[in-house]
């Protein structure tokens, strides 16, 4: 059905105009919440990739007449306990905050589909034991499974990706899995198991892009979820260990403690989680409302 | 100037401390005294336990044999007064150390305490003897203890300590916070959990992550004491949260040497009427796994001592309030540590931090080491930021000698097993000792087959001068001793100290009798002194 | 209706089982036990010790005897001893479940307080400069970190007011005790109005655009009386819904917000549990939770039932 819709949206979007120019314009007419949200993750991603061209000190390098120093020409953003620029350590942290962000969502997301094509295409037992997985991890919230995994394997960079990705499971495998029933009983479908393709191939071939719609929604959803749960994580002691500049980690412990003397350490941190959250989330709107137009006029 | 004037505020605290027990207050009673506490007491029993988190709120539930003088912020041999015990003395050939004891006096279940109690304290509980039928779950400071032979009673109100070679010192120890005397009819489970002594305090209740509660002990057997009708503690784990609650005027007093340098500045300049006692904190020092190479090669070892900035990492860590130390707390609060002026001599803590990185990078050179070949190592520290901030800057200095570290944390829950384990290549610790005397700390720490020396470290010729020092009287000639000794240990790189924690316990100013005990943080918790001026 | 009851009833049993396995197994998975935190204090960690210690916590037997335990114990009302305060488990979090219940009713209520009306006007005033605010609003709910909301709210309180809004003593009365909670429910029910806020909305659109809201409005209904009686009534299925997901959500919500206002409810008493590797009172708060949010959904299901005659169960 969503190939339908993707064919009436870009009707929508694009009737009358002849210059690319003119489509970006009437774009950003029709969905001004999301074009904040793409100028905001754009720039959150190009901080990310060039973080060393962006800032010139080190993140990690420590200097002990700066510790704690206010901001100033040549620490706009000021400096740690450590003596560390602040403006480096966020810089380079989005790299942390977009590796846990995309790394979860992909592998989560991999997972998902993997779980979710097989459950509604081989049915049966199988289904029904993945069935029964998928309610037990979601009888715990978010946060909760994410906390016990975290204890579980230590933390660590990598953990910490695998800790928040697996709460995404079970909601991709949902959303693949009743997409699959759906479109499994489809002509389209049926015609190219008749043409002699694989059940795998067929899966691949058609339902998997046709259920691309709702999962690019959870998707960004997730994005910016992961990265407040690592955050949360790292405020509990959690997340991802020193020395990597993790945003969360940053505002956790020393900074909470040194918010009076220095509330640089804890507003500069805080503001760069909520607005590249906020980001993803402007965009996650927006593509939840061109994708699912049952949900617009 | 900031520093200049901390020092006047110390100066003055020592000062006033030192008159304390001579001036007369008018003391008033009552009043509920509420601090707070940084997180739920591992258990109520301070024997099985080597934190402040239980010594700090329950050290008011018990009595010592002798204790330090609550009013004096010194901790040494001279400051010793009594506590259960009315008075002590020395058999002639310096082996038997003889306790008379206080009569009259009733645990806080009603029943009386007798020697037998300090019997089974000592020999059945911590030397583990006597075939008793309690057991402690874990003993901490059983090497105190190790050269204590035998315990005897002599009818209900007297005992005597028996020794294997004179321990003149073991005074420092018995008076310690860590030595209450257990009643011998409560078993270590209830102990644990709602604790009976002779103290000015009695047990109320423990809820986990909320509070703690003491009330006056009515019958306590010195008559007009406490002031206190109660002590309450509520837990808050989060540091900043908790001092912000005690900058809004929500306690009385803050934690145990709970405020950092910095925080302890924010204090004075938003509550400036509270006052903020300097307390010496535990040593952060490097742990070297010598069993695994290259560390097995002293030049490397000789290098990575010498790349140590102490003095950056004081600025940094403390805007220069840590201290730079040896084994032993330095003055002005430690007794035994090296003077200004005998630190110039020790190796490695000289000022000319690049002389000795140029001396270090041609040690490394010699090993096969160099810009372009570089050692890689792994810094595993503690999962807490007083020990993760300091090994962020291990790693640092190290970078200046070739090497390229990784900081590896791990949780509090793992730390200790892994480095029984010896599974770390360079670690970084903490050391907090209970009692300012080398007593205390070098068989602890340093001597051959101690659980707590973690590096392994161990020297017949050094442990010699460990017993010649303790079975020395004279203190002062003792003192000469620990000197060279504190010097060896370091120059051996036998467990380096970056620096010596300078924390601050803070209170409101109408609480009044309480002083901080500034070189140890287990030994000014008696509480019986203290009261409001409300 | 009766089979599918029963069926629903059998698999949410089957869920709460695999959670149980699930969690012990995890549990024992851990780096270190509470033996080695016990002994962390301790400075050193003494084998002998600490064998005696296992042995005497039943530590030292295989997982599925010590799992087997368990259940046996929980079929009988018995939740363990916790191994931190050597009390009762049911005793250590008897006490703590109506604080975090209270908080989570008072953060519930104010979602839907806020978010319901909110949704319901941004829809009506679709694409006005009145719905993009109101959006942008509820979107900065869900992307602030709570955590640091929280640390923002506790500085901005102690520097303008010099007084911390934070728990420290059994409260005395009611009153106080819903001024300590509003707060913190405040904070945590920001975050949740967000998604109640933008499902009202799109239901409402949703709605608004069926035949039988057109055929009120030509009936000559007047404009508020269809937004806020026929679409509000339609909107609430999907609302509700969400309302149940919800209360799985504030229990993850509660977790950051009672650490920082230092509330001394099961949220917070679980991430504690956790670092201690208290077993008996993690294993029995996981399942605690659980049960609630697979008791919600079972719930939020049969409403949805009542409110929408179309849905049918057994298919």
């Amino acid at each position: 059905m969503t190939d339908v819709d993707h064919q009436l949206e870009l009707d929508k979007a694009g009737a009358n105009i002849n210059s690319r120019w003119d489509a970006v314009l009437h774009f950003a007419k029709n969905y001004p919440l999301a074009v904040g949200g793409i100028i905001i993750v754009i720039m959150f991603v190009g901080m990310a990739i060039f973080a060393d061209v962006i800032s010139s000190h080190d993140p990690v390098q420590t200097n002990a007449s700066l510790s704690l120093a206010a901001p100033s020409a040549n620490n706009i953003l000021g400096a740690d306990m450590m003596g560390r620029d602040m403006f480096a350590r966020i810089v380079h942290g989005s790299r942390i905050s977009l590796v846990v962000g995309v790394s979860s969502t992909l592998l989560g997301g991999i997972i998902g589909v993997v779980i979710g094509l097989m459950s509604g295409y081989l049915l049966g037992w199988f289904d029904l034991i993945m069935q029964r997985i998928i309610d037990i991890m979601q009888a715990l919230p978010l946060l909760v499974l994410a906390l016990v995994m975290a204890a579980s394997l230590g933390p660590s960079l990598e953990n910490t990706i695998l800790a928040i990705s697996i709460p995404l499971v079970p909601r991709v495998a949902r959303v693949v899995r009743s997409s699959t029933l759906a479109l499994r009983e489809m002509p389209f479908v049926e015609a190219a198991r008749a043409a002699g393709m694989t059940e795998l191939r067929v899966a691949f071939r058609h339902v998997l892009p046709n259920t691309l719609a709702p999962l690019i929604v959870l998707g960004t959803a997730q994005l910016g979820s992961a990265i407040l749960v690592e955050a949360s994580l790292s405020f509990l002691g959690l997340g991802v260990p020193e020395p990597h500049p993790s945003w969360g980690r940053m505002l956790s412990e020393n900074a909470a403690e040194y918010a009076r003397v220095a509330p640089w350490l804890v507003i500069f941190p805080g503001l760069a989680i909520s607005i590249v959250v906020f980001g993803t989330n402007l965009l996650g709107d927006a593509l939840r409302d061109i994708l699912d137009p049952r949900q617009r006029t | 100037m900031y520093g200049k004037k901390l020092a006047v505020v110390a100066a003055l605290s020592l000062f006033t401390a030192a008159l304390g027990a001579n001036v007369a207050y008018a003391q008033k009673s009552g009043g509920v005294l509420k601090a707070y506490h940084r997180g739920t007491p591992p258990s109520g029993s301070i024997h099985e336990e080597a934190t402040n988190s239980t010594l700090t709120p329950y050290m008011p539930v018990m009595n010592n044999l002798v204790m330090y003088d609550q009013s004096i912020a010194i901790n040494s041999l001279d400051t010793i007064v009594p506590d259960l015990a009315k008075s002590w003395s020395w058999s002639d050939d310096k082996l038997n150390l003889t306790f008379k004891l206080r009569e009259g006096v009733k645990w806080h279940d009603g029943k009386p305490f007798t020697s037998a109690d300090v019997k089974c304290t000592w020999w059945d509980l911590l030397l583990g003897n006597g075939g008793r039928k309690y057991k402690l779950r874990k003993n901490p400071r059983k090497a105190w203890y190790k050269n204590l032979k035998g315990v005897t009673t002599n009818g209900d109100h007297e005992v005597t300590f028996e020794f294997g070679r004179p321990q003149p010192a073991i005074l420092t120890l018995l008076a310690s916070g860590y030595s209450p005397v257990y009643p011998c009819h409560v078993s270590p489970k209830k102990m644990r959990t709602a604790p009976i002594g002779t103290g000015p305090f009695k047990f109320v209740k423990l809820k986990q992550n909320e509070s703690v509660k003491f009330t006056k002990n009515t019958d306590y057997w010195k008559k007009d004491r406490p002031y206190l009708d109660a002590i309450e503690w509520t837990i808050i784990k989060s540091r900043s949260t908790r001092v912000l609650a005690f900058i809004a005027g929500k306690f009385d007093m803050t934690f145990n040497a709970d405020l950092s340098v910095p925080l302890a500045q924010d204090v004075r300049a938003q509550a400036p009427t509270a006052v903020c006692e300097r307390v010496m904190g535990a040593s952060i020092n490097l742990i070297v796994n010598q069993a695994k190479p290259p560390f097995d090669n002293a030049n490397i070892r000789k290098a990575m001592v010498l790349t140590l900035d102490r003095k950056s990492a004081i600025q940094i860590l403390s805007k220069g309030e840590n201290r730079m130390g040896g084994a032993m707390s330095p003055p002005p609060q430690g007794v035994w540590g090296f003077t200004p002026e005998f630190i110039k001599t020790v190796a490695g803590f000289g000022p000319d931090v690049q002389a000795n990185r140029v001396e270090a990078r041609k040690l490394m050179e010699k090993e096969g080491y160099g810009p372009n070949n570089r050692l890689k190592v792994e810094v595993s520290t503690r999962n807490i930021a007083s020990y993760r901030d300091p090994a962020v800057l291990l790693i640092d200095y190290m970078k200046e000698i070739y090497i390229d570290g990784t900081l590896k944390t791990i949780e509090t829950s793992n730390w200790h097993a892994t480095v029984a384990r010896k599974d770390y290549m360079v670690g970084l610790n903490a050391t907090a000792v209970g009692v300012d005397d080398p007593d205390a700390n070098f068989f602890e720490n340093y001597s051959c087959g101690s659980q707590r020396n973690y590096t392994g470290y161990c020297k017949p010729e050094m442990e010699k001068l460990f017993v010649e020092q303790s079975m020395m009287s004279d203190q002062k000639a003792r003192a000469k001793l620990v000197l060279q000794i504190d010097k060896r240990l370091q120059e051996d790189a036998a467990r380096p100290i970056l620096y010596h924690n300078q924390n601050f316990t803070c209170k409101q100013a109408y609480v009044k009798g309480f002083v901080a005990h500034v070189n140890s943080l287990y030994n000014g918790w008696r509480m019986e002194d203290v009261w409001l001026d409300k | 209706m009766g089979t599918y009851l029963i069926k629903r009833f059998f698999l949410m049993l089957l869920t709460l089982l695999g959670m149980s396995v699930i969690i012990f197994v995890m549990l024992r998975l851990m780096p270190g036990n509470i033996v080695d935190i016990m002994f962390d204090s301790a400075g050193f960690v003494d084998p002998l010790e600490k064998a005696e210690i296992e042995k005497e916590l039943g530590l030292d037997r295989p997982i599925p005897v010590q799992y087997f335990d368990w259940i046996w114990g929980l079929m009988h009302w018995d939740l363990g001893f916790s191994y931190v305060s050597e009390m009762p488990a049911a005793e250590e979090l008897g006490p703590r479940i109506p604080i975090t219940a209270k908080l989570a009713i008072m953060a519930l209520g104010f979602s839907v307080l806020f978010g319901v009306p909110l949704g319901v006007i941004s829809a009506v005033k679709q694409d006005t400069a009145l719905d993009y605010t109101l959006r942008v609003i509820s979107l900065s709910g869900l992307s602030l970190p709570s955590f640091w909301l929280a640390l923002l709210i506790l500085m901005f309180s102690v520097a303008v007011f010099n007084d911390i809004p934070i728990y420290m003593e059994p409260p005395e009365n009611l009153l106080d005790e819903l001024l300590l909670f509003s707060i913190p429910a405040a904070a945590v029910g920001f975050r949740s109005s967000a998604l109640i806020m933008r499902l009202t909305r799109s239901s409402m659109l949703e709605v608004l655009r069926q035949d039988y809201i057109r055929t009120a409005r030509a009936k000559g209904a007047s404009e508020n009386s269809v937004n806020y009686s026929h679409a509000l009534k339609n909107a609430f299925l999907p609302v509700t819904t969400i309302i149940g997901i919800e209360a799985a959500f504030l229990i993850g919500g509660l977790i950051i917000t009672e650490t920082v206002f230092n509330i001394p409810g099961v949220a917070h008493f679980l991430v504690e549990a956790i670092l201690m590797r208290d077993y008996p009172i993690v294993q029995n708060l996981v399942m605690l939770i659980a049960l609630i949010v697979v008791t919600v959904n079972f719930i939020v299901d049969l409403t949805y039932g009542a409110l929408d005659p179309r849905i049918k169960y057994g298919s």
